[in-house]
């Protein structure tokens, strides 16, 4: 999976190099307008982690170019403007994707599986991660090939996890990520907790093993040992 | 005390204390010009009646016995005052008297007094004295309804300003635009205020440009911040010392919320600013369910039921993000200050949109709910700008929006009462449009 992180910040550019690469993506980099045209034009990608404001360009206009491309890259947004315009913006321009800065790692993670996973398959893919398989355009779970029924939320809180398989995810991305962005991770850590042993309890009745780990006082990890 | 009254006031004693001074040296100056003229009449008599003598004639028989009395016998000379009295009013009437000698040749002496009456004292005073008052009388009334017509004319301008600074209202970004007065000191007044207005206005642009430029800058550092706390919880060394992740995990939550706190800020100065003027048509009902939906789980964690009654409206032209926030904040603040196992309750008709929820009784007054940075419980986690960006959304779209505590079944209602739907893109502040323009 390749990936075209525009982005000019470059303490923020190494970091998410960083934790990109350890997700398994090939990471290429542009740091201002002029190198990400060049690289668009030149190279395909399977999608394009777009900052918004470049010192030599707006990145709404790179995402207009790749649109009129037809090209099957997929692009998130990623802005500190976070005016609630520039994500209309965005979004009508075709992004498949929007996040404002600051942002979670885990949750970066999770909206580029879903958009690459969208346009590699239109679809009908699966994921696996030892003994379960998701087939996400369904919603179903089975664990060792038995369906497995959970909640909404025990659901995408599992699929947040396979997103980010041996990652520690915070207990704030977490909530965000369950009830939307504005939600006070303090006011919600105890329904994590709740969900997560819910889901733990579920898997174990069909035989999973206990491979979502507790990190004591940071939040929880999907183990892959 | 109104300042025209007051001045009135001063005037009035002022023109009482002339009047009396006026009353007495009136009186007595009359009093002493009658006496001289009296005097002087009684001399052109004497004067008569002597040459009448000298030149042989007798004198006349006294006919009014009190204003011509002839005697033999020696009398005092000269003039003097004496009462006598009138016998038809039967009062005591004050006359002044002049005796004199006079030679008769062959005869003997007499001494002749001749009298005139002066003006009753009393009668004197009480014109004088009635006049005076009838003139101050006039002066004072005159005075009062010059007042009255001032207040009303040349004040004018000055009420004009005092209407215009009570209804001046900061937030709409205007300095005061205050008329130039004919009158020196009002244009003065006008000038000052204007003036002070415009640096005010200046004041708070400033103001509102750097919270929103320090909003927007902190979000990359805290970008980086949050981006690299989060990498270095994933370094395995971290795993390894008990103590080393909940302090790199405590840090990620405090940048985190201090994201969230710029972005409050960062969202009420962009409301202020105006910014945002796109509306669709929303349907509040669908919108609701989906909020609740969304908190559903932090609803669930504290065992409250959410109750919606969502009548069937017409769709409302708002801004997508600002509906969104709208509702966010309505439930999430009944959300936080609920009762264990409470409820919330939303009522949507096509009026207004209520939210209730059971809580204790909060002290202090409903109307500072509303501040930013106002909190509930001081050790909240929560900045407390939730009901400030509620209020802020309400004034832009021009809604009502009240706070309603009922002590049975101590339940706290926040109520928007919408008001006409207005024409996309023409919210009530057009604070961008009117300063480029001003």
């Amino acid at each position: 999976m390749k990936i075209l992180l525009v982005e000019d910040e470059p303490a923020l550019r190494s970091t998410l190099i960083e934790a990109l690469r350890q997700g398994g993506y090939v990471v290429e980099v542009a740091a201002d307008f002029e190198q990400a045209y060049e690289k668009v034009k030149l190279y395909r990608y399977d999608c394009v982690l777009l900052d918004l404001t470049l010192p030599d360009g707006n990145g709404l206009d790179l995402l207009r170019a790749l649109k009129a491309e037809s090209s099957t890259t997929g692009v998130l947004v990623i802005s500190a403007r976070n005016g609630l315009d520039d994500r209309v913006a965005g979004l009508d321009l075709g992004a498949d994707d929007y996040l404002a800065k600051p942002f979670h790692l885990s949750e970066l993670n999770a909206r580029l599986r879903a958009i690459i996973r969208r346009r590699r398959f239109q679809g009908q893919n699966h994921l696996v991660f030892r003994d379960l398989v998701v087939w996400p355009e369904q919603a179903e779970v089975q664990v060792n090939g038995e369906a497995l029924t959970l909640t909404r939320k025990e659901y995408d809180l599992l699929l947040y996890l396979l997103a980010n398989p041996g990652r520690v995810l915070t207990k704030e991305a977490i909530a965000e990520h369950l009830c939307g962005d504005s939600v006070d991770a303090a006011d919600s850590f105890d329904f994590i907790y709740t969900h997560l042993k819910n889901l733990r309890k579920k898997l174990q009745e069909k035989g999973a093993e206990n491979y979502i780990r507790t990190m004591y006082g940071v939040g929880y990890k999907l183990s892959a040992e | 005390m109104r300042l025209l009254p007051a001045t009135t006031r001063y005037y009035v004693l002022l023109s009482a204390g002339l009047f009396a001074v006026g009353s007495g040296v009136l009186y007595v100056g009359i009093n002493r010009a009658v006496r001289n003229e009296v005097g002087e009449q009684l001399q052109n008599h004497r004067q008569e009646l002597v040459a009448r003598v000298a030149a042989g004639q007798p004198l006349p028989e006294p006919v009014f016995r009190q204003q011509y009395v002839v005697s033999t016998r020696p009398r005092p000379l000269g003039y003097s005052d004496t009462v006598l009295l009138d016998p038809t009013e039967g009062e005591l009437v004050p006359h002044r008297q002049l005796t004199f000698r006079v030679a008769r040749a062959g005869q003997l002496p007499v001494w002749v007094t001749l009298r005139k009456s002066l003006v009753e004292t009393d009668e004197l005073l009480a014109a004088t004295v009635g006049s005076m008052l009838a003139v101050m009388a006039l002066l004072l009334l005159g005075i009062v309804l010059l007042h009255r017509y001032l207040s009303a004319r040349l004040w004018a301008p000055f009420r004009h300003t005092l209407a215009q600074l009570r209804a001046y209202d900061l937030q709409q970004h205007q300095p005061l635009s205050l008329p130039a007065s004919a009158i020196e000191e009002f244009a003065e007044l006008n000038q000052a205020l204007t003036h002070l207005s415009r640096r005010l206005v200046a004041d708070y642009e400033s103001l509102r440009e750097f919270t929103a430029n320090a909003a927007h800058e902190t979000q990359t550092p805290l970008a980086i911040m949050q981006a690299q706390l989060e990498q270095l919880l994933q370094v395995p060394a971290l795993a390894d010392d008990a103590a080393a992740a909940p302090l790199v995990a405590n840090l990620y939550g405090a940048t985190r919320r201090l994201s969230r706190l710029h972005q409050a800020l960062g969202l009420l100065s962009r409301i202020e600013n105006g910014q945002y003027t796109e509306a669709v048509p929303l349907d509040l009902a669908a919108l609701i369910e989906e909020k609740a939906e969304q908190l559903a789980p932090l609803l669930e964690a504290r065992g409250l039921a959410p109750h919606l009654q969502l009548a069937p409206a017409p769709p409302r032209w708002l801004h997508p993000g600002l509906a969104d926030s709208l509702l966010h904040n309505l439930l999430h603040n009944a959300i936080r200050h609920n009762l264990p196992g409470g409820d919330v309750t939303v009522r949507l008709s096509a009026t207004a949109l209520e939210v209730s929820n059971p809580g204790p009784a909060v002290s202090g007054d409903p109307a500072r709910f509303f501040e930013r940075f106002r909190k509930h419980n001081a050790a909240s986690e929560s900045p407390g700008l939730g009901l400030s960006i509620v209020q802020h959304i309400c004034t832009y779209y021009g809604f009502g929006l009240a706070y309603e505590f009922t002590p049975a079944g101590a339940r706290h209602t926040l109520r928007v009462t919408f008001g006409p739907d207005r024409e996309p893109g023409s919210p009530v502040l057009h604070a961008t449009a009117e300063l480029a323009g001003g």
